[in-house]
C-alpha cells in the first residue's frame, strides 16, 4: 500500500509499548508505512538496560532506597515492586507529570521507548468464554461485543510469536495458550500441590504462565534465570515492544519512530468524520509538529489514550472525541490485589533452588465456576499467584545479638515462606471515572486527569472471600504457621491492571469502540490498549490487549483495502 | 561477571545468531553500565577522623566478625557505614548515630582508658550486648513488616542495620559467605541443601 499525497503515513500509532508495539508490527507487516509516536525518550535494547546485571554492590547504597529523592520526586512510581536505582531510569518521574485525585489512584507510567512492555509482571492468561459473559448474565456493564470464539485464534497468533511457557490444564475457566514447556516447581511447590489435590480438590495450582522463554524462540534467546526481568534483558527472553514486535516492525523498512514525541490532540475533519490530523509537542524542543494519516491507533495506555480523547473535543464531539455515548473515562476498572494469605512450611528443608525463576505459581479462579454462579453473595472471582521464597537475612534481622552466632544464623536459608497474591476481578461501574482538570494543566499545557474511582461492595466482597479461601488453602498445603498477613490496602491503579474509559459495545449509545476496537463515531479511529476493555476479567490482562490489537489492525487494513477506509 | 564478559555470554548462549543479529553489540556506553562500574563502597568520601574509623571498623568486626570466612572488615563495612550515615541517612538519624558513637567512645574511654579496638573480644561483645539491652524496647526489634528504616532506632540499632545490610549486600560477604552466580542459565527446583550451605544472595525479594 503506498501513501497518497493527501497523508504523510498510512497509519499513525501512539505509544509503543505492549499494545502500540503489536500494532506497529502487524500494521507494517501489512504494508502500510506507520508512523509510532512515543512520548517517552529514546531507549535502545540491551545497550540502554542499565541495572541489568548490577549486583547488590554495584548499586547506590547497596540496594537501600534514596528515601528522600522517592518522596519527593517518585512517591507514586516507587510503590511499583518493578522500580528501584536499577530501572528508575525508565519510569515516570512524578513531580513533573502531576495528575490529580479525588480519591487515590497510584498511575504507574514509564517514560521511555517500549513503555511499560519493559517492566511488565510477564503473567499471560486467556480469558474464558465465562469473562467475556459476565456482563451480560450478571447485567453489570454492557455486553461483550465479542466471545471467546472471536478472540481464540488472536491468542494463538500473538502467543506463537511472544512464547509463552506453561502447563497445559484442560480448563475451561483458564483456557490454556500456545505452550512452550513449563517452567520447573520448586519442591515444595510440588508438595503444596499434591496436598491440594486431596484436601481441596477444587483447587488447580499451576506454574505461571509467562512471556518468558523456556528455549530459544523466533531469534530470541531462552531465559538465563538471572531474576528480575524488569531491569531489561538483552537476550530478549522475555516478551517486550523492544525485544520483539519493534524489532519485527524495524526490518519491514516501513515503521517511522519518533520518540520525545507528546500526542496533544486528535483533530477531526467535520466533513469526512475522519481524525485528519494527529498534533504533537516535541517534548525536547517544545515544537509543535502536525501528522497525516489514513488510520490512526491509540495505543498510549488506558489513560493516556481516553486522556487524548477527552482532549480532543469539537463541535461534533463536545465532551471528548468520539464520545457520543458519554461513556468516555467512565467504567475505569482495575484488579483488587494484594497478599491474601501468607503461610510458614517446613517441608522439603533440605531441598533448595539453582537459578532464580522469575515466575511463580497459580491458582485459577475456582470461585463462581458456571453453574456455581448463585452460591455466593457476589458475582465474579478472583486467581491467586504464589510465590515461595526461604526465608533469608534480609527479612529477619531485626534481632538481638552479635558474633560468629549472628553472623552464621544469618547466612543461612530458613524456612519456606508460601505468599498468596489474590487478583480480583473489579466491576465496571459508571461512577468510577477519570475526567480532565478544568485549570490545572501539565508542562506541555494539556489538562491533568483527575482520577475518581474507588473500590465498591463487590470487590470487597470478593477480597473477603479470597482472603478466607487462601486461608483454606494454607490450611490444606500443609502451613505450619499462617502469618495473618492480609494487605487490601492498594488504591485502584495498585495492580497496574488498569482498563475501561473507553469500552467496546454494540450499541454506539453506550460504547465508544464497536466490536473491533473501532470507534463507532469516527471510522478511522481505533484504540486497542486497555481503555477498549468492557469488563475486567481476574486474569492478567496484557495479552488481550495484544490479542485485540493484532484481531483490530487485520480489520483495519481489510477495510482499506476494501475501499471503506 | 562483568558486563563485557555477560554480553560475550549471552551472545553465545543464542547459538547460530550472531550477537549483531540480535541487537547485541557492546556499544561505548554499555561500559558506564552499573554492573561493569566500581562497587558503591569504592566511592571517594572523608567524613570520620582516623580515631573514629579505627572505632567503627572494630564495632562493625563485632557484629559480624571473620571466622573461617571473611568479616565486616574485609568485605570494606566501614567504609559502607560511613557513607549511609552521611549520604543516606537524614539529619535526624545522622544525629542519632554520630552521637551515640560519641557517647561509646568516650564511655569505653572512661570504662577503660583505651579505646574500643583495643579491647578483648568478649569486653566488645559485653559493651555491644548492654547497648543492646537498654535499647532493647526499640521498635527496630518488633517482628512485622520490614520498615526501609526504622528512624528513631538508637544508635546499636542503627550499627547493626547498617553493618548487616553492608556486609550481606557487599561483593565479598555476597559471594564467599552467601552464595552469587550472575547467570544462573536454568532453574533447579530441586537442588540439595546440606547443613552449611548458604542463601544465594536474593535478587527477587
Amino acid at each position: 500500500m503506498s501513501v497518497t499525497t493527501q497523508y504523510d503515513f498510512d497509519a499513525i500509532v501512539v505509544g509503543s509499548g505492549i499494545t502500540g508495539g503489536w500494532a506497529a508490527k502487524e500494521l507494517t507487516e501489512k504494508g502500510l508505512k506507520v508512523l509510532v509516536l512515543e512520548r517517552g525518550r529514546e531507549l535502545r535494547h540491551g545497550a540502554d538496560y542499565t541495572g541489568e546485571h548490577a549486583p547488590d554492590w554495584k548499586l547506590p547504597f547497596q540496594g537501600k532506597p534514596p528515601r528522600e529523592l522517592y518522596a519527593e520526586e517518585y512517591p507514586v512510581q516507587s510503590t511499583s515492586y518493578a522500580f528501584g536505582e536499577a530501572t528508575r531510569h525508565f519510569f515516570v518521574n512524578d513531580k513533573q507529570n502531576p495528575y490529580q485525585t479525588e480519591k487515590p489512584f497510584n498511575w504507574i507510567r514509564t517514560d521511555v521507548v517500549g513503555g511499560r512492555s519493559l517492566v511488565w509482571g510477564r503473567q499471560t492468561y486467556r480469558w474464558s468464554q465465562q469473562d467475556f459473559a459476565a456482563n451480560q448474565r450478571d447485567g453489570h456493564g454492557i455486553p461483550w461485543p465479542i466471545g471467546y470464539d472471536d478472540i481464540a485464534p488472536w491468542y494463538s497468533y500473538v502467543e506463537k510469536f511472544i512464547g509463552v511457557s506453561g502447563e497445559k490444564l484442560g480448563l475451561a475457566e483458564l483456557p490454556d495458550s500456545e505452550f512452550l514447556p513449563p517452567m520447573g516447581m520448586h519442591k515444595i511447590e510440588e508438595t503444596i500441590r499434591g496436598r491440594l489435590k486431596r484436601k481441596a480438590p477444587d483447587v488447580n495450582l499451576t506454574i505461571g504462565r509467562t512471556a518468558v522463554l523456556t528455549q530459544n524462540h523466533n531469534g530470541r534467546a531462552a531465559c538465563h534465570y538471572c531474576g528480575p526481568c524488569h531491569r531489561g534483558c538483552s537476550t530478549g527472553s522475555y516478551f517486550s515492544s523492544q525485544s520483539a514486535t519493534l524489532p519485527a516492525a524495524t526490518a519491514t523498512g516501513n515503521m517511522t519512530l519518533r520518540p520525545n514525541s507528546v500526542v496533544e490532540k486528535l483533530v477531526l475533519d467535520s466533513e469526512t468524520g475522519k481524525v485528519s490530523e494527529v498534533r504533537v509537542i516535541d517534548s525536547q524542543t517544545g515544537e509543535r509538529l502536525r501528522f497525516r494519516s489514513r488510520l490512526v491507533f491509540l495505543c498510549a495506555s488506558t489513560v493516556g489514550s481516553t486522556q487524548l480523547l477527552l482532549n480532543s473535543g469539537s463541535e461534533a464531539f463536545p465532551n471528548g472525541l468520539a464520545n457520543r455515548s458519554g461513556a468516555l473515562g467512565r467504567y475505569l476498572m482495575d484488579h483488587v490485589h494484594g497478599i491474601a494469605s501468607m503461610g510458614i512450611f517446613l517441608d522439603d528443608m533440605d531441598s533448595y533452588w539453582h537459578g532464580n525463576r522469575p515466575n511463580g505459581t497459580y491458582i485459577p479462579r475456582f470461585r463462581n465456576l458456571p453453574g456455581q454462579e448463585d452460591q455466593n453473595d457476589f458475582v465474579r472471582g478472583y486467581g491467586i499467584q504464589g510465590n515461595v521464597v526461604r526465608m533469608n537475612w534480609k527479612v529477619n534481622y531485626h534481632r538481638k545479638g552479635f558474633g560468629a552466632n549472628l553472623k552464621d544464623s544469618l547466612r543461612k536459608p530458613g524456612p519456606w515462606v508460601w505468599a498468596m497474591v489474590a487478583f480480583a476481578e473489579c466491576l465496571p461501574d459508571k461512577r468510577n471515572h477519570l475526567y480532565l482538570h478544568p485549570n490545572k494543566r501539565d508542562r506541555f499545557g494539556i489538562p491533568q486527569v483527575v482520577f475518581d474511582a474507588q473500590w465498591r461492595e463487590n470487590e470487597y466482597k470478593l477480597w473477603e472471600d479470597a482472603v478466607g479461601q487462601s486461608e483454606r488453602i494454607l490450611r490444606a498445603a500443609g502451613a505450619v504457621l499462617n502469618l495473618k498477613q492480609h494487605e487490601s490496602d492498594s488504591p485502584v491503579g495498585g495492580a497496574v491492571h488498569e482498563m475501561g474509559t473507553a469500552r467496546m459495545g454494540n450499541d454506539p449509545t453506550e460504547a465508544v469502540l464497536n466490536a473491533h476496537n473501532q470507534a463507532h463515531d469516527v471510522p478511522n479511529l481505533f484504540v486497542t490498549d486497555g481503555a477498549c476493555m468492557t469488563s475486567a476479567s481476574c486474569v492478567n490482562p496484557s495479552l488481550t490487549y495484544m490479542a485485540l490489537t493484532a484481531r483490530a489492525c487485520d480489520y483495519a487494513v481489510k477495510q482499506m483495502q476494501a475501499g471503506v477506509l | 561477571m562483568n558486563r563485557r564478559e555477560f554480553l560475550e555470554c549471552a551472545a553465545l548462549l543464542i547459538g547460530g545468531v550472531s550477537a549483531s543479529q540480535m541487537g547485541i553489540t557492546l556499544t561505548v556506553e554499555q561500559q558506564r553500565h552499573m554492573a561493569s562500574s566500581p562497587n558503591y563502597i569504592d566511592r571517594k568520601m572523608s567524613y570520620f577522623n582516623a580515631a573514629q574509623r579505627a572505632t567503627l571498623a572494630m564495632l562493625t568486626e563485632t557484629v559480624i566478625p571473620r571466622t573461617e570466612s571473611p568479616g565486616a572488615i574485609d568485605a570494606g563495612v566501614p567504609r559502607f557505614v560511613e557513607l549511609m550515615v552521611f549520604e543516606w541517612l537524614n539529619e535526624q538519624e545522622r544525629n542519632l548515630f554520630v552521637d551515640g558513637f560519641d557517647a561509646l567512645m568516650a564511655q569505653v574511654q572512661r570504662d577503660h582508658q583505651q579505646p574500643f579496638e583495643a579491647l578483648a573480644e568478649k569486653t566488645r561483645v559485653s559493651i555491644l550486648e548492654d547497648l543492646e539491652s537498654a535499647a532493647s524496647d526499640s521498635s527496630w526489634y518488633s517482628f512485622g513488616e520490614i520498615p526501609v528504616y526504622v528512624s528513631d532506632a538508637p544508635f546499636i540499632c542503627q550499627l547493626k542495620e547498617l553493618t548487616i545490610w553492608g556486609f550481606f549486600t557487599s561483593e565479598v560477604g555476597g559471594t564467599q559467605v552467601l552464595r552469587y552466580e550472575a547467570m544462573p542459565m536454568k532453574f533447579d527446583g530441586h537442588q540439595k541443601l546440606r547443613d552449611d550451605d548458604s542463601s544465594w544472595v536474593s535478587v527477587l525479594i
